[in-house]
């Protein structure tokens, strides 16, 4: 009966000289591993986004939180008139960078996404373009 | 019959099947990139390679080889699949992998079977193909980057449209699917080579980038425009008819369809809609709400009473027409109810109630390609009905059907293989036509013992061959010619098209043709007798429930009389524009100036609309659901794709409600609307919504055929003075494919096409400006030249708003106009 107490109190005790791992946010940064799935960006390449406006990515997502409107440029070529996320309604599966048939969308390592307006968390092409 | 053996299944199937054929009637799917079931077998693509046991050594093309007794086939082997692999390798050479940003993909044939035959990597490499690619013609886009030279395109601009307006040009690894001298497309627009590219190297430049193919919700319905009812399926996302979807299964015509079908679907979602009600208050719209709107109407209706006038068009469904008639004939008790101008109908209503005691005609469309010799009354059954022009080539290029056409001007179908056209001077049609009955009577050609044949005998004694070849302008012996052959035809079918654009297409000239029918016992009878084709989509079904005069009301053209002298208290227009088609513009705009009350329910805030007091915002077939009956009595149902326009109602519901207003019947749904008809209407009899599924069904008839002598109108006629004609032209339909944008991009302005001579006389040259003037107004247009029209004819369309060619008509079959520049 007093063992399991003892043996529970040892634990507490041995924390109390270990180092604490409690991140002390925001002061101290977390070390983001590779792979991590945080905001969406678009790519891009000669001054343009990568996107060609294919429609896979809104085709593939779950959480259907990606919206895209083709337009056709100057040369007749198929870009991303509109291209937006919802990110209240994403839940960051990156099956949309795995579905890009040609690599125009990443997920960058930016987590702090915690925004005071609703209409704040629709991410525009404009915000959404990768920044160098 | 033919037995074989497909991968262990029997088949047994007609000796004329090939292996495909076969194949495809037990479900077993062979691959194939170019064949579609509308076209002769080609065998270009290899991919449909099968073995058979009794050829074995080699692997035999399935789509070209006809089926033998006992053949033993197998369609996958391990040999067969490694064979077309390879074929999809050598094609992928040369197609970029653009599929990303090409709108086939989902629906591309050569990405299916890539995927399905899992070729991910090409043993060959080659440079892909730099053609220039076609961004100018604003349907058809061409990239023959993509295509990999299947050659339907060019089969079915041949074989059924009957245009030829692409062939392959140079040889080899150069070759290419080109058009003459390489230049632009410049053809009918009609889009069939889009609906069968199996690849994205033709593509519909309205729907470009719009939307991928999977994420479109696909909805049949049922063409709004002519009366052909060709089924479509709309491709709809978020709300909006973004395209429509090729389907080779729909339909009597197997989904091919015209310019207007396929590419003026936009007006369902154009901008310019009307939203809301709009009540006139101090000569400008105001707008207002549904309740307001509708006591208004139905206080005028209710003081008006049995002095309402009331039009429509027949573009409505069969349920909203029932209640239009319900409404105005029933509840206010009011005769005054027409549509299409009171004439354009008059061949069903009038001619074939006459002549057969029904007011549908006899035949229907199958007869086209099953007759011997067709017999079309003006080359503009082509432009007016475009899908049963194609059944008009089909039945003459497959069918050896053979083509006699009696027309005021040469046409598309007057090219057509064996094809003889008499052409005779505009608005002789029914001396014409009393010609070729007095020469089958005179020629003992006649069945014995037709009722009446003795007073026809005496009523036509004056139209022998050489008086009518006085007036006609054709030769006696050519008309002797054309009589006995029709007589002598073992099937024979008269095409008769009807419409706003053709007031000489009167109940007379039905009565006239019906005459040669009856006379050579054609009625009843398959592949022959007479095709009353309806220019709208639901002209037939207008006819069917009444919507004309029965008991001494006034006619289309007299309701708008009737406005003007205060006959007429309120004026009711569902959807119809009479400015723009009604004869004489400045006599309809007077008249709706000087009504008392009007009301337009429309689409959109048309010419008419403008001279209303109150408007009432419609909504288009694809928002609605009911039936249409086309042209050969065939119902079809339209199935609701899109929601409405903003507050726009139906008319279903707007006649409805001011049914119900007016202390009529309220009804519940069209379902039970559609019952009521089946109930009251005897050829709808037995036949219920659900009943008739995607094929509709077709109405029976019993014709009892009656002969009928009719008098061929004196044609006015002054020295100096060039006869104008109006008509369709082949992009439009009505009033209504102006707002659809495909036709407006390769048809914007009103022309009018004068004939070679003229054209040359008159100093004028294609594209100049030219006035027409006549006794009753005149109007500047664009001028046409065109081969087909003989001297002294001007032809001009009706469809347009700005400088309308009822500016210068007034219901007559052929003006007398000077045109000067």
């Amino acid at each position: 009966m007093i063992m399991p107490l003892i043996k529970g109190l040892q634990i507490t005790l041995s924390h109390l000289f270990k180092k604490p791992v409690t991140l002390q946010y925001p002061d101290e940064r977390p070390q983001i591993a590779p792979g991590f799935r945080g905001l969406h960006a678009l790519k891009v390449s000669h001054e343009n986004a990568k996107c060609v406006a294919c429609y896979l990515c809104p085709t593939v997502c779950p959480a259907k939180c990606i919206t895209v409107e083709a337009g056709e440029d100057a040369n007749h070529n198929k870009f991303a008139a509109k291209y937006e996320i919802d990110m209240l309604r994403c839940i960051f599966c990156g099956y949309c960078v795995e579905a890009c048939p040609v690599d125009a969308l990443k997920m960058t390592e930016e987590f702090e996404l915690a925004n005071y307006k609703r209409a704040d968390f629709t991410f525009t092409k404009d915000r959404l373009l990768e920044k160098k | 019959m033919v037995n074989l053996t497909i991968d262990n299944t029997q088949v047994t199937v007609a000796k004329d099947a090939t292996i495909f054929d076969a194949a495809k009637s037990v479900g077993i799917k062979i691959p194939i990139l170019c064949h579609d079931k509308k076209l002769h077998p080609f065998g270009g693509c290899r991919m449909c390679l099968v073995e058979v046991e009794q050829m074995k050594g080699r692997l035999i093309p399935a789509c070209t080889t006809p089926v033998t007794e006992g053949m033993i086939v197998r369609t996958t082997t391990d040999e067969i699949v490694k064979a077309r692999k390879l074929v999809l390798e050598l094609l992928l050479l040369k197609h970029p992998l653009d599929c990303p940003v090409c709108d086939a993909a989902g629906d591309c044939d050569l990405q299916n079977l890539t995927y399905e035959y899992k070729v991910n990597c090409n043993q060959f490499s080659d440079e892909k193909f730099n053609h220039a690619i076609d961004y100018e013609n604003p349907l058809i886009e061409r990239d023959m980057n993509r295509c990999i030279h299947c050659g339907k395109c060019a089969r079915i601009c041949d074989e059924i449209v009957s245009y030829g307006a692409y062939t392959f040009i140079n040889r080899g690894i150069e070759a290419k699917m080109g058009t003459p001298f390489d230049g632009p497309l410049s053809c009918e627009f009609c889009g069939s080579c889009i609906s069968v590219c199996p690849v994205g190297a033709l593509i519909s430049r309205p729907f470009k980038f719009k939307a991928r193919w999977w994420a479109l919700n696909k909805v049949k319905s049922v063409c709004s425009y002519c009366g052909t009812g060709c089924q479509l399926t709309l491709g709809v996302k978020d709300n909006k008819v973004l395209t429509t979807v090729y389907d080779e299964n729909q339909g009597f015509h197997n989904g091919q369809l015209c310019t207007r079908g396929r590419f003026a679907y936009q007006f369902v979602n154009s901008d310019n809609r009307l939203t809301t009600p709009l009540i006139k208050k101090n000569g400008k719209f105001v707008e207002a709400g549904w309740d307001e709107a509708l006591k208004l109407v139905s206080e005028k209706l209710g003081a008006a009473k049995g002095s309402v006038g009331a039009l429509t068009t027949a573009h409505l469904t069969n349920e909203e027409l029932f209640l239009f008639e319900k409404l105005f004939r029933g509840t206010l008790g009011s005769d005054n109810i027409d549509h299409s101008a009171g004439y354009a109908h008059a061949a069903l209503t009038e001619g074939a109630q006459k002549a057969f005691g029904t007011v549908t005609s006899p035949s229907e469309i199958a007869d086209i390609q099953k007759t011997n010799l067709l017999l079309v009354i003006k080359t503009d059954a082509y432009e007016t009905h475009p899908v049963l022009g194609f059944e008009i080539n089909l039945g003459v290029k497959r069918q050896g059907v053979s083509l006699r056409i009696v027309s005021d001007k040469k046409g598309k179908i007057s090219r057509l293989p064996g094809a003889k056209t008499s052409v005779h001077k505009p608005g002789t049609e029914i001396a014409f036509v009393n010609a070729l009955a007095n020469v089958i009577i005179a020629e003992n050609l006649a069945v014995a013992g037709v009722a009446g044949l003795d007073q026809l005998k005496a009523a036509l004694a004056d139209y022998t061959p050489e008086k009518v070849a006085a007036v006609t302008g054709v030769a006696a012996e050519e008309i002797v010619a054309l009589a006995k052959e029709y007589a002598a035809a073992e099937k024979a079918l008269i095409m008769l098209p009807i419409g706003l654009g053709y007031p000489g297409h009167d109940a007379a000239l039905a009565q006239a043709v019906a005459n040669l029918a009856i006379l050579t016992g054609r009625i009843g009878k398959e592949g022959s007798g007479l095709l009353i084709m309806g220019e709208k989509n639901n002209s037939q079904g207008a006819a069917d429930l009444g919507i004309y005069p029965k008991n001494g009301g006034l006619k289309g053209a007299a309701i708008i009389d009737g406005a003007a002298n205060g006959q007429v208290k309120a004026l009711f227009i569902a959807g119809e524009n009479p400015v723009v088609s009604y004869p004489n513009r400045k006599k309809v705009e007077a008249a709706l100036e000087k009504a008392e009350f009007v009301v337009v329910s429309d689409l959109f805030l048309t010419e008419t609309a403008q001279f209303a007091d109150v408007v009432l915002p419609a909504v288009s077939f694809a928002e609605k659901n009911g039936t249409f009956t086309s042209v050969g009595r065939r119902v079809q149902q339209i199935n609701k794709a899109v929601k409405p326009a903003g507050l726009a109602k139906s008319d279903f519901e707007i006649l409805n409600d001011l049914n119900a207003a007016l202390s009529g019947k309220r009804y519940g749904n069209v379902a039970e609307v559609f019952g009521e008809i089946a109930a009251t209407v005897p050829a709808y009899q037995g036949l219920t919504l659900s009943g008739l599924g995607d094929e509709g069904a077709v109405l029976p008839v019993a014709p009892a055929a009656k002969l009928n002598a009719v008098a061929a109108p004196a044609v006015p006629a002054a020295a100096g003075k060039l006869a104008l004609v109006t008509g369709s032209a082949l992009y439009h339909s009505g009033t209504l494919s102006r707002f659809g944008e495909g036709p407006m991009y390769v048809c914007g302005d009103a022309y009018a096409e004068l004939s070679e001579a003229d054209a040359k006389a008159l100093k004028i040259e294609e594209g100049d400006a030219i006035t027409v003037k006549s006794d009753v107004g005149s109007v500047s247009l664009k001028a046409k030249v065109g081969k087909r029209l003989p001297a002294g004819v001007v032809f001009a369309p009706y469809h347009f708003a700005d400088a309308s060619i009822n500016t210068v008509t007034d219901g007559a079959a052929v003006t007398l106009v000077t045109v000067g520049k």
